[in-house]
Protein backbone atom coordinates (compact mmCIF):
# COMPACT_ATOMS: atom_id res chain seq x y z
CA UNK A 1 0.00 0.00 0.00
CA UNK A 2 2.75 2.17 0.91
CA UNK A 3 4.76 1.77 -1.99
CA UNK A 4 1.63 2.16 -4.41
CA UNK A 5 1.22 5.92 -2.33
CA UNK A 6 4.96 6.38 -3.13
CA UNK A 7 4.48 5.17 -6.97
CA UNK A 8 1.36 7.79 -7.06
CA UNK A 9 3.89 10.49 -5.68
CA UNK A 10 6.63 10.25 -8.13
CA UNK A 11 3.68 10.12 -11.09
CA UNK A 12 2.14 13.11 -9.66
CA UNK A 13 5.41 15.05 -9.65
CA UNK A 14 5.93 13.87 -13.51
CA UNK A 15 1.85 14.64 -14.21
CA UNK A 16 2.85 18.01 -12.84
CA UNK A 17 6.13 18.38 -14.99
CA UNK A 18 4.23 17.31 -17.82
CA UNK A 19 1.35 19.80 -17.80
CA UNK A 20 4.35 22.50 -17.37
CA UNK A 21 5.99 21.69 -19.90
CA UNK A 22 2.86 21.35 -21.86
CA UNK A 23 2.73 24.90 -20.81
CA UNK A 24 5.92 26.30 -22.12
CA UNK A 25 5.80 24.39 -24.78
CA UNK A 26 2.21 26.10 -26.14
CA UNK A 27 3.98 29.77 -24.80
CA UNK A 28 6.66 28.62 -26.90
CA UNK A 29 4.75 27.94 -30.02
CA UNK A 30 1.83 30.74 -29.98
CA UNK A 31 4.41 33.99 -28.68
CA UNK A 32 7.31 33.28 -30.11
CA UNK A 33 7.23 34.35 -33.71
CA UNK A 34 9.92 31.82 -35.43
CA UNK A 35 8.76 29.13 -33.65
CA UNK A 36 4.82 29.91 -34.64
CA UNK A 37 5.87 30.49 -37.87
CA UNK A 38 8.14 27.18 -37.85
CA UNK A 39 4.79 25.33 -36.49
CA UNK A 40 2.56 26.70 -38.77
CA UNK A 41 4.72 25.70 -42.03
CA UNK A 42 5.58 22.42 -40.97
CA UNK A 43 1.72 21.35 -39.82
CA UNK A 44 0.87 22.93 -43.27
CA UNK A 45 3.47 20.87 -44.93
CA UNK A 46 2.18 17.55 -43.39
CA UNK A 47 -1.45 18.25 -43.58
CA UNK A 48 -0.85 19.36 -47.44
CA UNK A 49 0.99 16.24 -48.33
CA UNK A 50 -1.48 14.20 -46.91
CA UNK A 51 -4.56 15.99 -48.44
CA UNK A 52 -2.55 15.68 -51.80
CA UNK A 53 -2.15 11.58 -50.95
CA UNK A 54 -6.01 11.26 -51.00
CA UNK A 55 -6.25 13.84 -53.84
CA UNK A 56 -4.25 11.09 -55.74
CA UNK A 57 -6.00 7.99 -54.85
CA UNK A 58 -9.30 9.79 -55.56
CA UNK A 59 -8.17 11.04 -58.57
CA UNK A 60 -7.81 7.87 -59.75
CA UNK A 61 -11.18 6.32 -58.77
CA UNK A 62 -12.37 9.46 -60.56
CA UNK A 63 -10.66 8.00 -64.12
CA UNK A 64 -13.77 6.67 -65.58
CA UNK A 65 -15.92 9.56 -65.22
CA UNK A 66 -13.02 11.47 -66.33
CA UNK A 67 -12.49 9.38 -69.38
CA UNK A 68 -16.40 9.78 -69.99
CA UNK A 69 -15.85 13.85 -70.01
CA UNK A 70 -13.37 14.09 -72.42
CA UNK A 71 -14.84 11.70 -74.95
CA UNK A 72 -17.98 14.15 -74.12
CA UNK A 73 -15.81 16.86 -74.97
CA UNK A 74 -13.93 15.64 -77.85
CA UNK A 75 -17.40 14.93 -79.41
CA UNK A 76 -17.87 18.29 -78.79
CA UNK A 77 -14.34 19.17 -80.95
CA UNK A 78 -15.00 16.94 -83.48
CA UNK A 79 -18.28 18.55 -84.05
CA UNK A 80 -16.56 22.09 -84.75
CA UNK A 81 -13.44 20.32 -86.30
CA UNK A 82 -16.70 19.63 -89.13
CA UNK A 83 -18.51 22.46 -89.28
CA UNK A 84 -15.04 24.34 -89.32
CA UNK A 85 -14.20 22.19 -92.34
CA UNK A 86 -17.22 22.38 -94.39
CA UNK A 87 -16.81 26.52 -94.14
CA UNK A 88 -13.11 25.98 -95.63
CA UNK A 89 -12.61 27.64 -99.00
CA UNK A 90 -12.11 25.07 -101.63
CA UNK A 91 -8.38 25.65 -103.38
CA UNK A 92 -10.16 27.15 -106.43
CA UNK A 93 -10.85 30.91 -106.69
CA UNK A 94 -14.27 30.69 -107.11
CA UNK A 95 -15.90 32.51 -104.27
CA UNK A 96 -17.75 29.51 -102.46
CA UNK A 97 -19.58 30.35 -98.87
CA UNK A 98 -21.14 27.31 -97.15
CA UNK A 99 -25.07 28.05 -96.08
CA UNK A 100 -25.61 27.15 -92.37
CA UNK A 101 -27.19 24.10 -92.92
CA UNK A 102 -24.70 23.27 -94.52
CA UNK A 103 -21.62 24.18 -91.78
CA UNK A 104 -23.77 22.51 -89.32
CA UNK A 105 -25.10 19.25 -90.56
CA UNK A 106 -22.20 17.31 -88.72
CA UNK A 107 -22.47 16.53 -85.26
CA UNK A 108 -20.45 13.82 -82.84
CA UNK A 109 -22.10 11.37 -80.22
CA UNK A 110 -19.69 10.34 -78.02
CA UNK A 111 -20.21 6.59 -77.60
CA UNK A 112 -18.76 3.41 -75.23
CA UNK A 113 -17.66 0.58 -77.52
CA UNK A 114 -18.85 -2.52 -75.44
CA UNK A 115 -18.10 -5.01 -77.54
CA UNK A 116 -15.92 -5.28 -81.07
CA UNK A 117 -13.95 -8.25 -83.10
CA UNK A 118 -11.41 -7.59 -84.97
CA UNK A 119 -9.66 -10.97 -85.98
CA UNK A 120 -12.45 -12.12 -88.02
CA UNK A 121 -13.01 -11.52 -91.54
CA UNK A 122 -16.33 -9.57 -90.99
CA UNK A 123 -16.05 -7.83 -88.14
CA UNK A 124 -18.44 -5.23 -85.96
CA UNK A 125 -18.65 -3.47 -82.90
CA UNK A 126 -21.21 -3.01 -80.62
CA UNK A 127 -21.58 1.17 -78.76
CA UNK A 128 -23.46 1.91 -75.67
CA UNK A 129 -25.90 4.39 -77.61
CA UNK A 130 -28.52 3.74 -80.06
CA UNK A 131 -32.13 5.23 -81.13
CA UNK A 132 -32.93 7.31 -78.33
CA UNK A 133 -29.50 8.99 -78.57
CA UNK A 134 -30.21 10.16 -81.91
CA UNK A 135 -28.24 7.22 -83.85
CA UNK A 136 -29.53 5.95 -86.95
CA UNK A 137 -28.67 2.92 -89.34
CA UNK A 138 -26.04 4.41 -91.79
CA UNK A 139 -24.15 7.41 -89.98
CA UNK A 140 -20.90 7.30 -89.40
CA UNK A 141 -18.30 6.18 -87.07
CA UNK A 142 -14.82 7.52 -86.29
CA UNK A 143 -12.72 7.22 -83.65
CA UNK A 144 -10.38 10.30 -82.33
CA UNK A 145 -7.45 9.10 -84.73
CA UNK A 146 -9.33 7.76 -87.48
CA UNK A 147 -12.60 6.11 -89.23
CA UNK A 148 -14.40 2.77 -87.16
CA UNK A 149 -17.45 2.34 -89.31
CA UNK A 150 -20.76 2.73 -89.84
CA UNK A 151 -23.38 2.19 -88.24
CA UNK A 152 -25.77 -1.11 -89.05
CA UNK A 153 -28.74 -1.30 -86.86
CA UNK A 154 -29.99 0.49 -83.68
CA UNK A 155 -31.92 -0.80 -80.67
CA UNK A 156 -33.24 1.94 -78.04
CA UNK A 157 -30.09 1.95 -76.03
CA UNK A 158 -27.41 0.25 -78.46
CA UNK A 159 -26.11 0.44 -81.94
CA UNK A 160 -24.24 -2.47 -84.27
CA UNK A 161 -21.58 -0.85 -86.24
CA UNK A 162 -20.02 -2.70 -89.16
CA UNK A 163 -16.15 -2.16 -88.50
CA UNK A 164 -14.07 -0.98 -91.82
CA UNK A 165 -12.67 -4.47 -90.66
CA UNK A 166 -15.41 -5.92 -92.74
CA UNK A 167 -14.33 -6.66 -96.38
CA UNK A 168 -17.61 -6.16 -97.94
CA UNK A 169 -17.13 -2.19 -96.08
CA UNK A 170 -15.64 0.32 -98.47
CA UNK A 171 -14.84 3.82 -98.21
CA UNK A 172 -14.38 6.29 -100.77
CA UNK A 173 -10.88 7.72 -100.19
CA UNK A 174 -8.29 10.49 -101.53
CA UNK A 175 -5.22 11.08 -101.39
CA UNK A 176 -4.57 14.45 -98.88
CA UNK A 177 -1.63 15.56 -101.10
CA UNK A 178 -2.87 15.04 -104.76
CA UNK A 179 -6.53 14.44 -104.20
CA UNK A 180 -6.84 11.56 -105.90
CA UNK A 181 -9.63 9.37 -105.82
CA UNK A 182 -9.91 5.41 -104.96
CA UNK A 183 -11.76 3.81 -102.45
CA UNK A 184 -10.13 1.95 -99.00
CA UNK A 185 -11.04 -1.52 -98.77
CA UNK A 186 -9.56 -4.12 -96.29
CA UNK A 187 -7.92 -7.19 -97.06
CA UNK A 188 -9.39 -8.97 -94.59
CA UNK A 189 -6.59 -10.43 -92.38
CA UNK A 190 -4.47 -7.83 -90.54
CA UNK A 191 -6.43 -5.19 -88.23
CA UNK A 192 -3.69 -2.57 -88.95
CA UNK A 193 -3.60 -2.61 -93.18
CA UNK A 194 -5.83 -1.52 -95.93
CA UNK A 195 -5.80 -1.42 -99.49
CA UNK A 196 -6.65 1.78 -101.18
CA UNK A 197 -8.27 0.91 -104.70
CA UNK A 198 -8.39 2.61 -108.06
CA UNK A 199 -5.81 4.92 -108.09
CA UNK A 200 -4.37 5.17 -111.52
CA UNK A 201 -1.13 4.17 -112.08
CA UNK A 202 -0.09 7.20 -113.81
CA UNK A 203 -0.85 9.36 -110.89
CA UNK A 204 2.15 9.78 -108.09
CA UNK A 205 2.00 7.97 -104.94
CA UNK A 206 4.68 8.09 -102.52
CA UNK A 207 4.75 6.48 -99.43
CA UNK A 208 3.73 8.40 -96.10
CA UNK A 209 0.82 9.90 -97.63
CA UNK A 210 -1.90 11.05 -95.70
CA UNK A 211 -5.46 9.20 -96.76
CA UNK A 212 -8.66 10.85 -95.82
CA UNK A 213 -11.84 10.70 -96.61
CA UNK A 214 -13.24 11.94 -100.12
CA UNK A 215 -15.64 14.63 -100.47
CA UNK A 216 -17.90 12.41 -102.31
CA UNK A 217 -18.77 9.70 -99.52
CA UNK A 218 -22.63 9.31 -98.64
CA UNK A 219 -21.36 8.41 -95.23
CA UNK A 220 -18.28 9.54 -93.66
CA UNK A 221 -17.55 13.95 -93.48
CA UNK A 222 -15.00 14.77 -96.22
CA UNK A 223 -11.63 15.18 -94.51
CA UNK A 224 -11.18 12.10 -92.04
CA UNK A 225 -8.09 10.43 -92.03
CA UNK A 226 -8.13 6.79 -92.78
CA UNK A 227 -4.08 5.68 -92.98
CA UNK A 228 -0.93 6.33 -94.19
CA UNK A 229 0.07 5.03 -97.71
CA UNK A 230 2.61 1.73 -96.40
CA UNK A 231 3.78 0.45 -99.43
CA UNK A 232 3.24 1.11 -103.31
CA UNK A 233 3.17 -2.14 -105.52
CA UNK A 234 4.51 -2.06 -108.67
CA UNK A 235 2.21 -4.71 -110.91
CA UNK A 236 3.16 -4.07 -114.65
CA UNK A 237 -0.26 -5.10 -116.29
CA UNK A 238 -2.33 -2.87 -114.36
CA UNK A 239 -3.87 0.06 -114.67
CA UNK A 240 -4.36 0.38 -111.12
CA UNK A 241 -1.60 1.40 -108.23
CA UNK A 242 -1.43 -1.53 -105.97
CA UNK A 243 -1.64 0.74 -102.31
CA UNK A 244 -1.08 -0.77 -98.87
CA UNK A 245 -2.61 1.94 -95.93
CA UNK A 246 -1.39 1.53 -92.27
CA UNK A 247 -5.19 2.35 -90.75
CA UNK A 248 -4.63 5.18 -87.83
CA UNK A 249 -7.55 3.66 -85.83
CA UNK A 250 -6.45 1.44 -83.31
CA UNK A 251 -8.75 -1.04 -83.39
CA UNK A 252 -7.10 -3.10 -80.39
CA UNK A 253 -7.42 -0.44 -77.84
CA UNK A 254 -10.71 1.39 -78.68
CA UNK A 255 -12.82 2.54 -76.15
CA UNK A 256 -14.31 5.36 -77.18
CA UNK A 257 -16.12 5.92 -80.73
CA UNK A 258 -18.04 9.00 -81.88
CA UNK A 259 -20.97 8.73 -83.94
CA UNK A 260 -21.19 11.43 -86.49
CA UNK A 261 -25.12 12.47 -87.15
CA UNK A 262 -25.16 13.98 -90.41
CA UNK A 263 -28.80 16.43 -90.48
CA UNK A 264 -28.62 16.57 -94.44
CA UNK A 265 -28.26 12.53 -95.02
CA UNK A 266 -32.19 12.02 -95.83
CA UNK A 267 -32.08 14.81 -98.00
CA UNK A 268 -29.65 13.80 -99.49
CA UNK A 269 -30.61 10.22 -100.26
CA UNK A 270 -34.10 11.34 -101.34
CA UNK A 271 -32.73 13.70 -103.76
CA UNK A 272 -30.28 11.19 -105.31
CA UNK A 273 -33.17 9.16 -105.33
CA UNK A 274 -34.71 10.35 -108.06
CA UNK A 275 -31.73 10.37 -110.50
CA UNK A 276 -32.86 8.99 -113.85
CA UNK A 277 -31.78 5.59 -114.30
CA UNK A 278 -29.56 4.69 -117.14
CA UNK A 279 -31.19 2.17 -119.62
CA UNK B 1 14.28 21.47 5.56
CA UNK B 2 16.71 23.63 7.36
CA UNK B 3 15.42 26.67 7.68
CA UNK B 4 18.46 28.93 7.33
CA UNK B 5 19.53 27.07 4.31
CA UNK B 6 15.89 27.92 2.51
CA UNK B 7 16.41 31.47 3.67
CA UNK B 8 19.84 31.67 2.16
CA UNK B 9 18.51 29.75 -0.54
CA UNK B 10 15.51 32.47 -1.36
CA UNK B 11 17.04 35.24 -0.42
CA UNK B 12 20.04 33.69 -3.46
CA UNK B 13 17.67 32.96 -5.98
CA UNK B 14 16.07 36.64 -5.76
CA UNK B 15 20.21 37.95 -6.07
CA UNK B 16 20.36 35.63 -9.22
CA UNK B 17 17.12 36.53 -10.93
CA UNK B 18 17.90 40.33 -10.57
CA UNK B 19 21.63 40.26 -11.43
CA UNK B 20 20.99 37.70 -14.60
CA UNK B 21 18.02 40.23 -15.50
CA UNK B 22 19.36 43.41 -14.51
CA UNK B 23 23.13 43.33 -15.70
CA UNK B 24 23.39 39.67 -17.43
CA UNK B 25 20.85 40.07 -20.19
CA UNK B 26 22.35 41.86 -22.60
CA UNK B 27 25.94 39.84 -22.56
CA UNK B 28 27.20 37.26 -24.53
CA UNK B 29 31.14 36.31 -24.88
CA UNK B 30 32.28 36.25 -28.20
CA UNK B 31 28.38 35.76 -29.35
CA UNK B 32 28.24 32.53 -28.50
CA UNK B 33 29.26 32.15 -24.39
CA UNK B 34 25.59 33.38 -22.73
CA UNK B 35 26.14 33.38 -19.06
CA UNK B 36 22.88 32.35 -17.29
CA UNK B 37 23.49 32.41 -13.69
CA UNK B 38 19.71 32.59 -12.83
CA UNK B 39 20.11 28.58 -12.90
CA UNK B 40 21.58 29.04 -9.03
CA UNK B 41 17.76 28.83 -8.07
CA UNK B 42 17.69 25.24 -8.98
CA UNK B 43 21.11 23.98 -9.25
CA UNK B 44 21.73 25.41 -5.30
CA UNK B 45 18.44 24.02 -3.51
CA UNK B 46 18.54 22.20 -0.77
CA UNK B 47 19.28 18.79 -1.42
CA UNK B 48 15.76 18.17 0.44
CA UNK B 49 13.69 19.97 -1.63
CA UNK B 50 10.57 17.92 -2.83
CA UNK B 51 10.46 17.94 -6.69
CA UNK B 52 7.12 19.07 -7.30
CA UNK B 53 8.19 22.04 -5.63
CA UNK B 54 10.97 22.33 -7.54
CA UNK B 55 9.17 22.01 -10.63
CA UNK B 56 6.90 24.74 -9.62
CA UNK B 57 9.99 27.10 -8.41
CA UNK B 58 11.90 26.30 -12.02
CA UNK B 59 8.73 27.44 -14.14
CA UNK B 60 8.14 30.55 -12.22
CA UNK B 61 11.73 31.56 -12.09
CA UNK B 62 12.18 30.27 -15.92
CA UNK B 63 8.83 32.22 -17.13
CA UNK B 64 10.15 35.24 -15.36
CA UNK B 65 13.18 35.41 -17.17
CA UNK B 66 11.43 34.49 -20.69
CA UNK B 67 9.38 37.86 -20.11
CA UNK B 68 12.70 39.48 -19.82
CA UNK B 69 14.44 37.95 -22.15
CA UNK B 70 11.14 38.10 -24.90
CA UNK B 71 11.64 33.92 -25.27
CA UNK B 72 7.81 32.82 -23.88
CA UNK B 73 8.44 29.40 -22.46
CA UNK B 74 11.90 28.79 -23.81
CA UNK B 75 13.60 29.08 -20.51
CA UNK B 76 11.25 27.96 -18.64
CA UNK B 77 11.11 24.46 -20.65
CA UNK B 78 14.78 24.35 -19.73
CA UNK B 79 14.35 24.57 -16.18
CA UNK B 80 11.53 22.20 -15.41
CA UNK B 81 13.16 20.08 -17.48
CA UNK B 82 16.44 20.13 -15.16
CA UNK B 83 14.16 20.58 -12.29
CA UNK B 84 12.95 16.91 -13.29
CA UNK B 85 16.12 15.91 -13.80
CA UNK B 86 17.86 16.55 -10.80
CA UNK B 87 17.54 13.98 -8.09
CA UNK B 88 18.45 11.77 -11.19
CA UNK B 89 21.69 13.56 -11.50
CA UNK B 90 21.81 12.81 -7.68
CA UNK B 91 21.46 9.16 -8.33
CA UNK B 92 23.85 9.17 -11.23
CA UNK B 93 26.65 10.73 -9.56
CA UNK B 94 26.15 10.15 -5.77
CA UNK B 95 29.76 7.97 -4.80
CA UNK B 96 28.69 4.47 -2.94
CA UNK B 97 28.68 5.86 0.98
CA UNK B 98 26.47 8.78 -0.27
CA UNK B 99 25.54 12.70 0.50
CA UNK B 100 23.11 12.58 2.89
CA UNK B 101 20.16 14.38 2.87
CA UNK B 102 20.80 17.77 4.86
CA UNK B 103 23.53 18.72 3.36
CA UNK B 104 23.40 22.17 0.77
CA UNK B 105 25.02 21.58 -2.67
CA UNK B 106 28.48 23.72 -2.19
CA UNK B 107 32.08 23.70 -3.05
CA UNK B 108 33.13 23.54 0.76
CA UNK B 109 30.70 20.20 1.68
CA UNK B 110 31.01 18.05 -1.15
CA UNK B 111 34.16 16.75 -3.48
CA UNK B 112 35.17 19.31 -6.07
CA UNK B 113 34.81 16.55 -8.62
CA UNK B 114 31.38 15.67 -7.66
CA UNK B 115 30.26 19.40 -7.80
CA UNK B 116 31.51 20.57 -10.46
CA UNK B 117 30.34 17.37 -12.77
CA UNK B 118 26.64 18.15 -11.42
CA UNK B 119 26.58 21.68 -12.24
CA UNK B 120 28.04 20.39 -15.68
CA UNK B 121 25.19 18.03 -16.22
CA UNK B 122 22.74 20.84 -15.14
CA UNK B 123 23.99 23.54 -17.12
CA UNK B 124 24.89 21.29 -20.45
CA UNK B 125 20.61 19.81 -20.31
CA UNK B 126 19.49 23.08 -20.12
CA UNK B 127 21.85 24.90 -22.75
CA UNK B 128 20.85 22.55 -25.06
CA UNK B 129 17.68 21.95 -24.37
CA UNK B 130 17.30 25.90 -24.88
CA UNK B 131 19.38 26.44 -27.42
CA UNK B 132 18.51 23.57 -29.93
CA UNK B 133 14.75 24.61 -29.44
CA UNK B 134 16.11 28.01 -29.65
CA UNK B 135 17.19 27.72 -33.34
CA UNK B 136 14.54 25.39 -34.39
CA UNK B 137 16.70 24.28 -37.24
CA UNK B 138 18.81 21.42 -38.49
CA UNK B 139 20.97 24.06 -40.45
CA UNK B 140 22.04 25.55 -37.05
CA UNK B 141 22.64 22.69 -35.48
CA UNK B 142 26.53 22.99 -35.30
CA UNK B 143 26.13 26.61 -33.48
CA UNK B 144 23.70 25.53 -31.11
CA UNK B 145 25.35 22.65 -30.23
CA UNK B 146 28.76 25.58 -29.41
CA UNK B 147 26.59 28.17 -28.04
CA UNK B 148 25.28 25.00 -25.79
CA UNK B 149 28.85 23.86 -24.42
CA UNK B 150 30.68 27.15 -24.36
CA UNK B 151 28.04 28.77 -22.31
CA UNK B 152 27.87 25.51 -19.74
CA UNK B 153 31.93 25.81 -19.05
CA UNK B 154 31.26 29.60 -18.59
CA UNK B 155 28.65 29.07 -16.67
CA UNK B 156 31.07 26.50 -14.45
CA UNK B 157 34.13 28.91 -14.07
CA UNK B 158 31.28 31.04 -12.93
CA UNK B 159 29.63 28.85 -10.28
CA UNK B 160 33.12 27.85 -9.31
CA UNK B 161 34.06 31.35 -8.45
CA UNK B 162 31.09 31.82 -6.85
CA UNK B 163 31.54 28.93 -4.77
CA UNK B 164 35.16 30.32 -3.80
CA UNK B 165 33.54 33.00 -2.58
CA UNK B 166 31.51 31.86 0.13
CA UNK B 167 33.93 29.47 1.29
CA UNK B 168 35.61 32.84 1.81
CA UNK B 169 32.89 33.99 3.83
Amino acid sequence: MNQLFQFLGRQRTFLLFLVLEIVNLWAIFSYNSYQHTWYFNTTNQWAASILSTTQEVKKYHQLRIVNGQLAAENARLHTQILQLRSQQQPAGKIPYFASAALMNRYQAIACKVIDQTTQLSQNYLTIDKGLSDGIKPGMAVISSTGIVGKVMSSTANLSLIVSVLHTSNTVSAKLKSSGELGYMKWSGYQAEVGELMDVSKYKKVTKGDTVVTSDYNAVFPPNVPIGIVAKVGKEKDDTFHDIKVMLLTQFSTLQYVYVIKNRLAYQQAKLEQNKPKAE
Amino acid sequence: MNASLSVKWILGALAAMAMQVLFLRDIALANVAFCFIYLWVIIKAPMRTSTPLLLVVAFFSGWLIDVFYNTHGLHAFGTVLVALLRPTFFRILTPANGYDERSEISLAEMKWLWFFSFVGLMLVTHHLVLFLFEASDFALFGLSLLRAISSALLGILVFGLLEFFNRGQ
